[in-house]
Protein backbone atom coordinates (compact mmCIF):
# COMPACT_ATOMS: atom_id res chain seq x y z
CA UNK A 1 0.00 0.00 0.00
CA UNK A 2 2.56 2.76 1.18
CA UNK A 3 4.74 1.62 -2.04
CA UNK A 4 1.92 2.11 -4.12
CA UNK A 5 0.60 5.18 -2.71
CA UNK A 6 4.18 6.52 -3.33
CA UNK A 7 4.49 5.71 -6.80
CA UNK A 8 0.87 7.02 -7.35
CA UNK A 9 2.35 10.49 -6.07
CA UNK A 10 5.09 10.58 -8.31
CA UNK A 11 2.76 10.17 -10.84
CA UNK A 12 1.03 12.39 -9.81
CA UNK A 13 3.64 15.08 -10.26
CA UNK A 14 3.87 14.30 -13.24
CA UNK A 15 0.37 15.78 -13.84
CA UNK A 16 -1.03 12.00 -13.90
CA UNK A 17 -4.99 12.36 -13.44
CA UNK A 18 -5.68 8.11 -13.34
CA UNK A 19 -3.25 8.32 -11.01
CA UNK A 20 -4.87 11.16 -8.92
CA UNK A 21 -8.26 9.16 -9.25
CA UNK A 22 -6.65 6.00 -8.04
CA UNK A 23 -5.57 7.70 -4.78
CA UNK A 24 -8.74 9.58 -4.33
CA UNK A 25 -10.36 6.10 -4.56
CA UNK A 26 -8.33 4.13 -2.11
CA UNK A 27 -8.40 7.35 0.33
CA UNK A 28 -11.85 9.35 0.06
CA UNK A 29 -13.20 7.27 3.01
CA UNK A 30 -10.19 8.06 5.21
CA UNK A 31 -10.38 11.81 4.49
CA UNK A 32 -14.24 12.21 4.62
CA UNK A 33 -14.38 10.22 7.49
CA UNK A 34 -12.04 12.00 9.44
CA UNK A 35 -13.51 15.39 7.98
CA UNK A 36 -16.95 14.26 8.99
CA UNK A 37 -16.17 12.76 12.88
CA UNK A 38 -14.02 16.70 13.22
CA UNK A 39 -17.03 18.72 11.84
CA UNK A 40 -20.02 16.65 12.15
CA UNK A 41 -21.68 17.84 8.97
CA UNK A 42 -21.81 16.03 5.93
CA UNK A 43 -21.33 19.74 3.93
CA UNK A 44 -18.70 20.47 6.03
CA UNK A 45 -17.39 17.29 5.26
CA UNK A 46 -17.49 17.48 1.79
CA UNK A 47 -15.96 20.73 1.36
CA UNK A 48 -12.64 19.52 3.65
CA UNK A 49 -12.58 16.40 1.16
CA UNK A 50 -12.35 18.44 -1.91
CA UNK A 51 -9.71 20.57 -0.22
CA UNK A 52 -7.48 17.66 0.84
CA UNK A 53 -7.83 16.32 -2.88
CA UNK A 54 -7.28 19.36 -4.62
CA UNK A 55 -4.05 20.25 -2.65
CA UNK A 56 -2.68 16.90 -3.22
CA UNK A 57 -3.16 17.65 -6.66
CA UNK A 58 -1.72 21.46 -6.77
CA UNK A 59 1.38 20.43 -4.90
CA UNK A 60 2.14 17.04 -4.30
CA UNK A 61 5.72 18.06 -3.57
CA UNK A 62 3.83 18.86 0.31
CA UNK A 63 4.26 14.62 0.71
CA UNK A 64 8.06 13.71 1.17
CA UNK A 65 7.43 10.20 1.48
CA UNK A 66 6.86 7.70 4.38
CA UNK A 67 3.37 6.10 5.45
CA UNK A 68 0.74 7.89 2.97
CA UNK A 69 -2.22 7.78 5.00
CA UNK A 70 -1.16 8.81 8.31
CA UNK A 71 0.26 11.66 6.11
CA UNK A 72 -3.55 12.56 4.24
CA UNK A 73 -5.23 12.01 7.63
CA UNK A 74 -2.41 15.29 9.46
CA UNK A 75 -3.58 17.21 6.07
CA UNK A 76 -7.23 16.35 6.61
CA UNK A 77 -7.02 17.44 10.27
CA UNK A 78 -5.15 20.12 9.83
CA UNK A 79 -7.87 21.36 7.18
CA UNK A 80 -10.75 20.42 9.34
CA UNK A 81 -9.02 22.18 12.25
CA UNK A 82 -9.14 25.66 10.18
CA UNK A 83 -12.65 25.01 9.69
CA UNK A 84 -13.23 24.42 13.13
CA UNK A 85 -11.52 27.25 14.10
CA UNK A 86 -13.31 30.06 12.10
CA UNK A 87 -16.13 28.29 13.36
CA UNK A 88 -15.42 28.66 17.80
CA UNK A 89 -12.00 30.62 17.42
CA UNK A 90 -10.43 27.75 19.38
CA UNK A 91 -7.38 27.29 20.93
CA UNK A 92 -4.50 24.83 19.37
CA UNK A 93 -1.53 24.32 17.59
CA UNK A 94 -0.63 21.22 15.17
CA UNK A 95 2.14 19.42 15.40
CA UNK A 96 4.62 19.47 12.27
CA UNK A 97 4.20 17.33 9.63
CA UNK A 98 5.34 13.74 10.28
CA UNK A 99 8.78 12.30 10.25
CA UNK A 100 10.60 12.36 6.95
CA UNK A 101 12.49 8.96 7.10
CA UNK A 102 10.09 6.07 6.56
CA UNK A 103 10.59 3.14 9.32
CA UNK A 104 9.70 0.10 9.47
CA UNK A 105 6.65 1.34 11.71
CA UNK A 106 5.42 3.09 8.83
CA UNK A 107 5.22 0.10 6.63
CA UNK A 108 4.08 -2.25 9.53
CA UNK A 109 1.32 0.67 10.29
CA UNK A 110 0.02 0.82 6.67
CA UNK A 111 -1.00 -2.99 6.73
CA UNK A 112 -3.49 -2.14 9.58
CA UNK A 113 -6.75 -1.70 8.63
CA UNK A 114 -9.06 0.80 10.28
CA UNK A 115 -10.65 -2.07 11.89
CA UNK A 116 -7.80 -2.78 14.05
CA UNK A 117 -6.98 0.17 15.07
CA UNK A 118 -10.88 0.45 15.95
CA UNK A 119 -10.55 -2.40 18.04
CA UNK A 120 -7.38 -1.53 19.85
CA UNK A 121 -8.59 2.09 20.47
CA UNK A 122 -12.08 0.61 21.95
CA UNK A 123 -9.72 -1.65 24.23
CA UNK A 124 -8.08 1.23 26.07
CA UNK A 125 -9.62 2.02 28.99
CA UNK A 126 -12.27 5.29 28.86
CA UNK A 127 -10.23 7.71 30.84
CA UNK A 128 -7.22 6.90 28.37
CA UNK A 129 -9.45 6.86 24.99
CA UNK A 130 -11.31 9.69 25.80
CA UNK A 131 -8.84 12.53 25.97
CA UNK A 132 -7.19 11.26 23.02
CA UNK A 133 -10.71 11.02 20.94
CA UNK A 134 -11.08 14.63 21.90
CA UNK A 135 -7.98 15.68 21.52
CA UNK A 136 -7.38 14.45 17.84
CA UNK A 137 -10.88 14.79 16.42
CA UNK A 138 -12.26 17.64 18.63
CA UNK A 139 -9.25 19.98 17.73
CA UNK A 140 -9.35 21.41 21.24
CA UNK A 141 -5.93 21.60 23.78
CA UNK A 142 -5.36 19.74 26.39
CA UNK A 143 -6.76 22.53 28.98
CA UNK A 144 -9.47 22.26 27.58
CA UNK A 145 -9.95 18.46 27.55
CA UNK A 146 -8.88 18.58 31.66
CA UNK A 147 -12.01 20.81 31.94
CA UNK A 148 -14.46 19.28 30.11
CA UNK A 149 -13.18 15.95 31.88
CA UNK A 150 -12.89 17.96 35.15
CA UNK A 151 -9.36 15.75 35.59
CA UNK A 152 -6.32 17.74 36.87
CA UNK A 153 -4.35 18.88 33.49
CA UNK A 154 -1.18 16.93 34.68
CA UNK A 155 -3.03 13.63 34.97
CA UNK A 156 -4.88 14.43 31.43
CA UNK A 157 -1.42 14.49 30.01
CA UNK A 158 -0.13 11.91 31.74
CA UNK A 159 -2.79 9.49 30.64
CA UNK A 160 -2.71 11.24 27.01
CA UNK A 161 1.04 9.48 27.08
CA UNK A 162 -0.29 5.94 28.76
CA UNK A 163 -2.90 5.73 25.91
CA UNK A 164 -1.27 6.67 22.69
CA UNK A 165 2.09 3.62 24.04
CA UNK A 166 -0.58 1.34 24.71
CA UNK A 167 -2.47 2.02 21.53
CA UNK A 168 1.07 1.68 19.83
CA UNK A 169 1.84 -1.69 21.72
CA UNK A 170 -1.54 -2.98 20.56
CA UNK A 171 -1.18 -2.08 17.09
CA UNK A 172 2.45 -3.90 17.30
CA UNK A 173 1.03 -7.25 18.52
CA UNK A 174 -1.56 -7.14 15.21
CA UNK A 175 0.64 -5.96 12.57
CA UNK A 176 0.67 -8.85 10.31
CA UNK A 177 4.18 -10.53 9.59
CA UNK B 1 18.39 16.41 31.59
CA UNK B 2 17.32 14.44 35.17
CA UNK B 3 14.65 11.83 34.88
CA UNK B 4 11.98 13.88 36.31
CA UNK B 5 12.07 16.53 33.72
CA UNK B 6 12.80 13.71 31.09
CA UNK B 7 9.10 12.59 32.41
CA UNK B 8 7.26 15.67 32.60
CA UNK B 9 8.64 16.79 29.14
CA UNK B 10 7.38 13.09 27.44
CA UNK B 11 3.86 14.13 28.77
CA UNK B 12 3.99 17.01 27.05
CA UNK B 13 5.05 15.24 23.87
CA UNK B 14 2.83 12.77 23.89
CA UNK B 15 0.29 15.71 24.12
CA UNK B 16 1.90 17.88 21.40
CA UNK B 17 2.16 15.04 18.62
CA UNK B 18 -1.88 14.67 19.29
CA UNK B 19 -1.80 18.06 17.92
CA UNK B 20 -3.55 19.14 21.42
CA UNK B 21 -1.06 21.80 22.51
CA UNK B 22 -1.75 25.41 22.62
CA UNK B 23 0.47 27.48 20.62
CA UNK B 24 3.19 28.64 23.24
CA UNK B 25 3.71 24.94 24.46
CA UNK B 26 4.11 23.53 21.21
CA UNK B 27 6.79 25.71 20.52
CA UNK B 28 8.40 25.46 23.81
CA UNK B 29 8.39 21.46 22.81
CA UNK B 30 9.37 21.53 19.59
CA UNK B 31 12.03 23.66 20.54
CA UNK B 32 13.22 20.75 23.03
CA UNK B 33 12.83 18.05 20.32
CA UNK B 34 15.14 19.74 18.20
CA UNK B 35 17.15 19.07 20.72
CA UNK B 36 16.59 15.87 23.06
CA UNK B 37 16.91 12.52 20.77
CA UNK B 38 14.92 10.53 23.51
CA UNK B 39 12.06 13.06 22.87
CA UNK B 40 12.71 13.14 19.16
CA UNK B 41 12.01 9.18 19.32
CA UNK B 42 9.56 9.48 21.32
CA UNK B 43 7.55 11.76 19.39
CA UNK B 44 8.10 10.08 15.94
CA UNK B 45 6.83 7.15 17.58
CA UNK B 46 3.59 8.64 19.10
CA UNK B 47 2.61 11.21 16.60
CA UNK B 48 2.50 8.17 14.22
CA UNK B 49 0.16 6.28 16.37
CA UNK B 50 -1.91 9.27 16.96
CA UNK B 51 -2.21 9.32 12.92
CA UNK B 52 -3.98 6.35 13.50
CA UNK B 53 -6.17 7.64 15.47
CA UNK B 54 -7.55 9.10 12.55
CA UNK B 55 -7.89 6.08 10.69
CA UNK B 56 -10.54 4.77 12.99
CA UNK B 57 -12.81 7.58 11.37
CA UNK B 58 -13.01 5.62 7.95
CA UNK B 59 -15.98 5.64 6.89
CA UNK B 60 -17.08 1.71 5.67
CA UNK B 61 -18.96 2.07 2.71
CA UNK B 62 -22.68 2.91 4.12
CA UNK B 63 -24.43 5.53 2.21
CA UNK B 64 -24.93 7.80 5.06
CA UNK B 65 -21.30 7.71 5.88
CA UNK B 66 -19.94 8.53 2.09
CA UNK B 67 -19.21 12.01 0.37
CA UNK B 68 -22.08 12.47 -2.03
CA UNK B 69 -21.93 11.20 -5.69
CA UNK B 70 -20.97 14.41 -6.93
CA UNK B 71 -17.76 14.70 -4.80
CA UNK B 72 -15.50 12.68 -7.12
CA UNK B 73 -17.09 14.06 -10.54
CA UNK B 74 -16.52 17.77 -9.21
CA UNK B 75 -13.15 17.29 -7.81
CA UNK B 76 -11.81 15.49 -11.29
CA UNK B 77 -13.57 17.66 -13.23
CA UNK B 78 -11.96 20.83 -11.73
CA UNK B 79 -8.09 18.97 -11.87
CA UNK B 80 -8.54 17.66 -15.37
CA UNK B 81 -9.30 21.36 -16.30
CA UNK B 82 -5.79 22.30 -14.25
CA UNK B 83 -4.17 19.92 -15.92
CA UNK B 84 -5.28 20.82 -19.80
CA UNK B 85 -3.51 24.42 -19.64
CA UNK B 86 -0.17 23.53 -18.17
CA UNK B 87 0.31 21.77 -21.29
CA UNK B 88 -0.23 25.17 -22.84
CA UNK B 89 2.05 26.71 -20.07
CA UNK B 90 4.86 24.76 -21.51
CA UNK B 91 4.33 25.46 -25.50
CA UNK B 92 4.23 28.90 -24.81
CA UNK B 93 7.46 30.49 -24.56
CA UNK B 94 6.56 34.05 -23.30
CA UNK B 95 6.39 33.46 -19.13
CA UNK B 96 4.02 36.06 -18.24
CA UNK B 97 1.00 34.99 -20.39
CA UNK B 98 1.52 31.55 -19.84
CA UNK B 99 2.17 32.09 -15.97
CA UNK B 100 -1.57 33.57 -16.39
CA UNK B 101 -2.95 30.55 -17.82
CA UNK B 102 -1.81 28.07 -15.42
CA UNK B 103 -2.81 30.76 -12.66
CA UNK B 104 -6.49 30.86 -14.83
CA UNK B 105 -6.16 27.38 -13.81
CA UNK B 106 -5.44 26.83 -11.19
CA UNK B 107 -8.10 29.16 -9.69
CA UNK B 108 -10.61 26.99 -10.67
CA UNK B 109 -10.09 24.56 -8.44
CA UNK B 110 -9.03 26.26 -5.35
CA UNK B 111 -12.29 27.10 -3.48
CA UNK B 112 -10.88 28.51 -0.42
CA UNK B 113 -10.38 31.11 -2.79
CA UNK B 114 -6.75 31.02 -3.20
CA UNK B 115 -5.85 31.61 -6.40
CA UNK B 116 -1.96 31.57 -7.91
CA UNK B 117 -1.56 33.99 -10.90
CA UNK B 118 0.80 35.92 -12.33
CA UNK B 119 1.48 39.51 -11.86
CA UNK B 120 2.09 41.68 -15.39
CA UNK B 121 2.49 45.09 -16.57
CA UNK B 122 1.45 43.67 -20.03
CA UNK B 123 -2.36 43.64 -19.48
CA UNK B 124 -2.84 43.43 -23.57
CA UNK B 125 -1.22 40.35 -23.44
CA UNK B 126 -2.61 39.07 -20.49
CA UNK B 127 -6.14 39.62 -22.06
CA UNK B 128 -5.32 37.86 -25.68
CA UNK B 129 -4.17 35.03 -23.27
CA UNK B 130 -7.23 35.08 -21.27
CA UNK B 131 -9.35 35.13 -24.27
CA UNK B 132 -7.93 32.56 -26.02
CA UNK B 133 -8.24 30.32 -23.05
CA UNK B 134 -11.64 30.53 -22.90
CA UNK B 135 -12.27 29.75 -26.65
CA UNK B 136 -10.82 26.32 -25.57
CA UNK B 137 -13.34 25.56 -22.42
CA UNK B 138 -16.71 27.22 -21.98
CA UNK B 139 -16.46 26.00 -18.49
CA UNK B 140 -13.02 27.36 -18.06
CA UNK B 141 -14.20 30.84 -19.40
CA UNK B 142 -16.53 31.42 -16.39
CA UNK B 143 -13.58 31.29 -13.64
CA UNK B 144 -11.06 33.07 -16.23
CA UNK B 145 -13.51 36.27 -15.86
CA UNK B 146 -13.55 35.82 -12.16
CA UNK B 147 -9.79 35.07 -12.71
CA UNK B 148 -9.81 39.09 -15.10
CA UNK B 149 -10.97 41.21 -12.38
CA UNK B 150 -8.25 39.82 -10.19
CA UNK B 151 -6.15 40.23 -12.59
CA UNK B 152 -7.52 43.85 -13.58
CA UNK B 153 -7.21 44.90 -9.93
CA UNK B 154 -3.77 44.10 -9.88
CA UNK B 155 -2.65 45.90 -13.03
CA UNK B 156 -4.92 48.73 -12.45
CA UNK B 157 -3.52 51.69 -12.50
CA UNK B 158 -5.46 53.18 -9.49
CA UNK B 159 -5.06 50.46 -7.42
CA UNK B 160 -3.05 50.66 -4.20
CA UNK B 161 0.65 48.83 -4.15
CA UNK B 162 2.72 48.16 -1.04
CA UNK B 163 5.74 46.97 -1.80
CA UNK B 164 7.17 44.16 0.30
CA UNK B 165 10.59 41.64 -0.09
CA UNK B 166 9.81 39.56 -2.79
CA UNK B 167 6.39 41.03 -4.06
CA UNK B 168 3.81 43.61 -3.11
CA UNK B 169 0.46 44.31 -0.97
CA UNK B 170 -2.23 45.33 -3.30
CA UNK B 171 -5.25 46.94 -2.89
CA UNK B 172 -8.77 48.28 -5.21
CA UNK B 173 -11.90 48.90 -4.26
CA UNK B 174 -11.98 47.10 -1.31
CA UNK B 175 -10.60 43.92 -2.44
CA UNK B 176 -7.88 42.69 -0.99
CA UNK B 177 -4.31 40.71 -2.70
CA UNK B 178 -1.14 39.40 -1.55
CA UNK B 179 1.08 39.43 -4.43
CA UNK B 180 4.15 37.62 -4.70
CA UNK B 181 7.29 37.32 -7.34
CA UNK B 182 10.06 35.45 -5.79
CA UNK B 183 8.90 33.82 -2.65
CA UNK B 184 11.11 31.07 -1.00
CA UNK B 185 9.41 27.65 -0.05
CA UNK B 186 8.59 27.47 3.30
CA UNK B 187 10.60 25.43 5.32
CA UNK B 188 9.10 21.63 5.67
CA UNK B 189 5.67 20.87 6.98
CA UNK B 190 5.46 24.89 7.21
CA UNK B 191 3.00 27.36 5.14
CA UNK B 192 3.05 30.96 4.53
CA UNK B 193 -0.03 32.68 6.75
CA UNK B 194 -1.45 36.37 5.92
CA UNK B 195 -3.28 37.94 9.55
CA UNK B 196 -5.13 41.23 8.76
CA UNK B 197 -5.81 43.79 11.56
CA UNK B 198 -9.28 45.16 11.74
CA UNK B 199 -9.12 49.39 12.43
CA UNK B 200 -9.24 49.85 15.60
CA UNK B 201 -8.79 45.87 16.60
CA UNK B 202 -5.08 45.22 18.91
CA UNK B 203 -5.20 41.96 17.57
CA UNK B 204 -4.84 40.19 14.09
CA UNK B 205 -7.06 37.57 12.96
CA UNK B 206 -5.83 35.07 10.66
CA UNK B 207 -6.25 34.50 7.05
CA UNK B 208 -5.60 31.98 4.64
CA UNK B 209 -2.67 30.07 4.18
CA UNK B 210 -0.65 29.29 0.73
CA UNK B 211 2.74 28.47 -0.29
CA UNK B 212 4.36 29.66 -3.61
CA UNK B 213 4.47 27.43 -6.78
CA UNK B 214 7.84 26.44 -8.08
CA UNK B 215 9.10 29.94 -9.39
CA UNK B 216 8.22 31.34 -5.89
CA UNK B 217 5.10 32.97 -7.42
CA UNK B 218 1.22 33.08 -5.44
CA UNK B 219 -1.53 35.58 -5.84
CA UNK B 220 -3.67 35.44 -2.88
CA UNK B 221 -7.12 36.97 -2.82
CA UNK B 222 -7.84 38.00 0.67
CA UNK B 223 -11.71 37.26 1.75
CA UNK B 224 -11.80 40.64 3.15
CA UNK B 225 -13.18 44.22 2.80
CA UNK B 226 -9.48 45.65 2.35
CA UNK B 227 -11.54 48.99 3.54
CA UNK B 228 -12.01 48.07 7.37
CA UNK B 229 -8.36 47.36 7.57
CA UNK B 230 -5.00 48.80 9.33
CA UNK B 231 -2.93 46.11 8.00
CA UNK B 232 -2.11 43.12 7.01
CA UNK B 233 0.84 40.94 7.65
CA UNK B 234 2.62 37.54 6.86
CA UNK B 235 4.27 35.16 8.60
CA UNK B 236 5.81 31.35 8.47
CA UNK B 237 3.27 28.84 10.65
CA UNK B 238 2.98 25.14 10.35
CA UNK B 239 0.91 23.72 7.61
CA UNK B 240 -2.57 24.50 8.60
CA UNK B 241 -2.27 27.47 9.83
CA UNK B 242 -1.87 29.18 13.17
CA UNK B 243 -5.08 31.31 15.08
CA UNK B 244 -2.35 33.58 16.29
CA UNK B 245 1.27 34.29 14.73
CA UNK B 246 3.63 31.63 15.96
CA UNK B 247 6.47 33.17 14.56
CA UNK B 248 8.25 36.77 13.55
CA UNK B 249 6.17 38.31 10.76
CA UNK B 250 8.00 38.37 7.72
CA UNK B 251 5.97 41.43 6.61
CA UNK B 252 4.05 43.80 7.99
CA UNK B 253 2.05 46.34 6.13
CA UNK B 254 -0.02 49.33 7.29
CA UNK B 255 -2.59 50.24 4.80
CA UNK B 256 -3.26 53.74 4.26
Amino acid sequence: MIEDAGALMARVRERDTNAFESIYDANHRLVYGVALRMLGDAPGAEDVTQAVFLKIWNAPDLFRGGNFAAWIVRVTRNRALDVLRSRTRSEGELPEALPEQETLEDVAFARIDAERVRAALAALPPEQREPIELGFFGGITHEEIARRCKIPLGTIKTRIRTGLRKLRAALDETVPA
Amino acid sequence: MNERTDHDMLDDVAVYALGALPAGEARRVRRHIAGCELCRDEYARLQATASLVGATAATQGDARDCPGTLLKPRIMRAIREQAQPLKVRNAAPRAWPAYLVAAACIAIAIVSSVANIALTGQYRQAQEELARTRQQSTAASQTLLATRTTLNDLVSSDAKRYPIDNGEIVTRSGRLYVAMRSLPQPPRGKVYQAWTLAKGAKKVAPSLTFVPDERGVAVIAIPVDARGLAAVALSVEPDGGSKQPTTKPIAVVPLT
